[in-house]
């Protein structure tokens, strides 16, 4: 039995304005071992966050389940912990209050909660900045804050939506070695959404590819790299096959997101071979 | 919903009294110095007549006979008193409104054409059905700076929770909160900058209430006793009320101000 | 034909609270005499209106209303510019200004009769001193807040420039300006209708004081009402006004 089981999940809105329903994700199945890093590839708006809401129960499926370890999700808890995009830190909190929010809603007294939250600051390196406002912090510091306000739960498993989409480019090649490394220390359970195929591969165990919307698992693909995994060897050639396997995969996908109309003038552009 | 104009706050006046050089606090105080040296120069000079217009000096005289006899204290408590009831009640009130407005859209849609109408009538208006229903007295004042205050407050903090970013709710959830622990942790932090401020405005409009009330329906308190003054004609008189009133303004607003700019030291 | 979610709970709310209140003074399960109902209120808005009562009564009030709130929104913009151009003269009278606006203008009410008389021209300087100093600070903050840069500017040119930046100044404070007139516009009619309550020869507040003595609900209502109409009429016009003049507003208004 797999650690996280997605069962031919469905999400649909209906949409009242046009009397219809929106069909967000079809039948999406997957199993994620324990321990594994997986990581989910697709175009914008193909429902891959709503996933994640689904896992963290923030949204309910319209059909199918989830489970963890056998139990099916019903409720948030602290057994799946997520980490936002726009980093969702408190602003009137410290970074050691921001820490201790998951702590403080499982009621772990006050004492523990600050020793554990520490431990965690101290793992993503700003022990220095404890009583720092979100404010003061640059994006990379906020993200670190909100890794260790997950992780200083004790998940079970860790949703990360696009952790790194608000910061520059160069940041997030050095966020994930850091997230590697933390990692690392005791292998969580990760699903990790992003739009960047040379992250998803990097990371990864394994790389699931969705469709555009309505969104469906198109492609599983595990990535047999080594590990530990330097920076250098995203121009290893193994690397490269994998991320043009997964482009090619989602160039079409992409392509039909974005609406483009053919225009009668220019000629297409010939695909590069 | 629209929010009528008393939400934006008026920073820039009153700050300057807090990060401003000694130079212009200084000019300010001779601005006001001025002023009453100005007024009594031209009582005793005869260019306005001191027994209708009064002057400084008889209004400090009259200050000195009311504080003696006691009527002064005596008047003050009972305004001080209705101030802090009315717009106690209309806090607790006007903020539990606000949330469950900002909260349950079918609420606001249900609330909604009533604080309209509340907020944009002069409930001043209102005030003699109160006076009808609840007769004369301590309780009347209460209703109306009650009725007056309320609804700035709903309003603005209806407005905070509005504004509060989706994703800090989320995120308490996600780590297993409650719908109070939202509401806790969350939403009422997120929405105190304009919680405060309808807490400032909501404290002027008590003051008027309170005003309102003690000159029309009441007979005791400084409003009253302007009226008394006032319909003896001993001008020097109706101004230590009416001093007494505008102090009591400038200090409260100085206060909410400060305490809005204490819980907020975060953001600096 | 598609029916916005607030408007429908919003008319059914309204409706509710009429049906209930003609259901419970009706019926006097509540003295009617103490909340009337829906249905006396009209009837007794059309004899107050057949009768000529309101339209005479509000004639004045209305007449009042606009000898004090015009001359207080030209005056006070022009302080309000004056203020925020002379640096000194702001220093020296903002503390001042600061505290008045601060204060509840109706606390004055009672002096002003006693200097001005129990009639209409008591009443117009109420309006005109409610009205005022919303619009100076609104329109000193405004000015200053789009001046800054103008500021220094102002100062290298001569007295002969100032007219032209004064009219680069104003259209951008609009927003503030506007803003303060709406505010002074809530007092005045709060100042107003006080004032005539207090002691008035005729006019709305008067007749409310009337009523009021005469614990006549459903003429009170009526009044309140007609009052609540003139306000949210006022607030039309302004913004209206505004959007004519091609204006933004900022978010929370």
């Amino acid at each position: 039995m797999a650690h996280l089981e997605i069962d031919a999940v469905s999400l649909a809105y209906p949409n009242a304005r046009e009397q219809s329903t929106f069909l967000a994700l079809d039948s999406i199945g997957l199993g994620i071992e324990r321990g594994e890093f997986v990581t989910i590839v697709g175009p914008s708006g193909c429902g891959k966050s709503s996933l994640l809401m689904l896992v963290a129960a923030l949204l309910h499926p319209t059909s199918g389940s989830i489970r963890l370890n056998g139990k099916p999700v019903v409720t948030p808890g602290s057994d799946r912990a997520l980490v936002f995009q726009d980093f969702a830190l408190l602003p009137w909190r410290t970074v050691l209050k921001n820490v201790e929010l998951g702590l403080e809603l499982a009621h772990v007294p006050a004492a523990e909660r600050k020793a554990i939250a520490q431990k965690y600051i101290a793992m993503v390196g700003l022990r220095d900045f404890e009583g720092h406002f979100p404010h003061q912090l640059s994006g990379g510091m906020r993200q670190r804050v909100g890794i260790a306000r997950a992780l200083s739960v004790g998940p079970e498993v860790l949703l990360m939506d696009e952790p790194f989409g608000a910061l520059d480019a160069q940041i997030r090649q050095v966020m994930a070695v850091e997230l590697l490394k933390i990692w690392e220390r005791d292998r969580k359970t990760i699903v990790f959404i992003t739009h960047d195929i040379d992250e998803a591969v990097f990371l990864a165990d394994r790389v699931i590819v969705m469709s555009a919307s309505p969104g469906r698992v198109i492609e599983t693909i595990p990535v047999a790299l080594p590990r530990p995994r330097p920076l250098t060897l995203r121009n290893h050639p193994d690397f490269v096959a994998y991320r043009q396997r997964i482009w090619d995969l989602l160039e079409e996908q992409v392509r039909s997101s974005l609406n483009w109309q053919a225009s009668d003038e220019a000629p297409p552009l010939a695909p590069v071979s | 919903m629209a929010v009528g104009s008393g939400v934006t706050p008026l920073r820039p006046i009153v700050l300057p009294r807090f990060r401003s050089s000694n130079r212009a606090t200084l000019l300010g105080i001779l601005g006001i110095l001025l002023f009453v040296g100005f007024w009594e120069l031209a009582a005793q000079v005869g260019w306005l007549n001191p027994v209708i217009l009064s002057s400084p000096s008889r209004i400090a005289v009259a200050f000195a006979g009311q504080w003696q006899s006691g009527q002064f204290v005596a008047d003050l408590g009972v305004s001080l008193a209705e101030l802090v009831i009315g717009f106690g009640l209309s806090a607790i009130v006007g903020v539990a409104m606000g949330i469950a407005m900002g909260l349950n859209r079918t609420t606001e849609y249900a609330f909604d054409p009533f604080v309209w109408f509340l907020y944009s009538t002069p409930l001043v208006a209102l005030y003699p059905l109160i006076v009808v229903w609840l007769g004369f007295g301590f309780s009347t004042v209460i209703a109306i700076t009650f009725m007056l205050t309320v609804i700035p407050i709903a309003v603005n903090t209806f407005s905070g929770v509005r504004s509060v970013d989706p994703s800090l709710i989320a995120a308490v959830r996600v780590f297993g909160g409650s719908k109070t622990d939202v509401i806790l942790k969350a939403v009422l932090p997120a929405s105190l900058p304009l919680v405060l401020a309808g807490f400032r405005i909501g404290l002027s409009r008590a003051l008027i209430g309170v005003v309102l009330g003690e000159m029309f329906s009441s007979n005791a308190g400084l409003g009253f006793r302007m009226t008394v003054y006032a319909a003896h004609l001993k001008t020097a008189d109706v101004f230590v009320p009416l001093v007494a009133f505008v102090v009591i303004g400038v200090v409260t607003t100085q206060l909410a101000l400060l305490l809005e700019s204490r819980l907020q030291s975060w953001k600096t | 034909m598609r029916l916005s979610r607030r408007l429908v709970v919003g008319t059914i709310s309204v409706v509710a609270f009429l049906a209930l209140w003609q259901f419970v003074g009706q019926r006097e399960i509540v003295r009617s005499d103490l909340i009337s109902y829906p249905t006396e209120v009209l009837a007794t808005f059309v004899r107050l209106t057949s009768t000529g009562e309101l339209g005479t009564n509000a004639a004045v009030t209305l007449q009042e209303f606009i000898e004090g709130f015009v001359p207080s929104v030209v005056v006070g913009v022009i302080f309000g510019v004056a203020l925020a151009l002379i640096r000194p003269l702001r220093e020296l009278l903002d503390p001042l200004l600061t505290a008045i606006y601060n204060a509840p203008v109706i606390a004055f009410i009672p002096i002003l009769v006693v200097w001005f008389g129990v009639g209409t021209y008591s009443k117009v300087v109420i309006v005109f001193i409610s009205a005022i100093f919303p619009v100076i600070i609104n329109t000193r903050v405004g000015v200053s807040e789009i001046a800054e840069p103008w500021l220094r500017a102002v100062r290298s040119f001569g007295a002969g420039q100032l007219q032209i930046v004064t009219k680069a100044i104003l259209p951008g404070s609009m927003p503030a300006i506007m803003a303060g007139i709406r505010l002074g516009l809530g007092r005045a009619i709060v100042g107003l209708i006080a004032g005539e309550m207090y002691v008035s020869l005729s006019g709305i507040g008067r007749m409310i004081q009337i009523y009021s003595s005469a614990a006549r609900s459903s003429e009170i209502i009526v009044l309140v009402v007609v009052i609540a109409v003139f306000g949210y009429a006022c607030v039309a016009l302004l913004r209206s006004v505004e959007n004519r003049m091609g204006t933004w507003r900022s978010d929370l208004e």
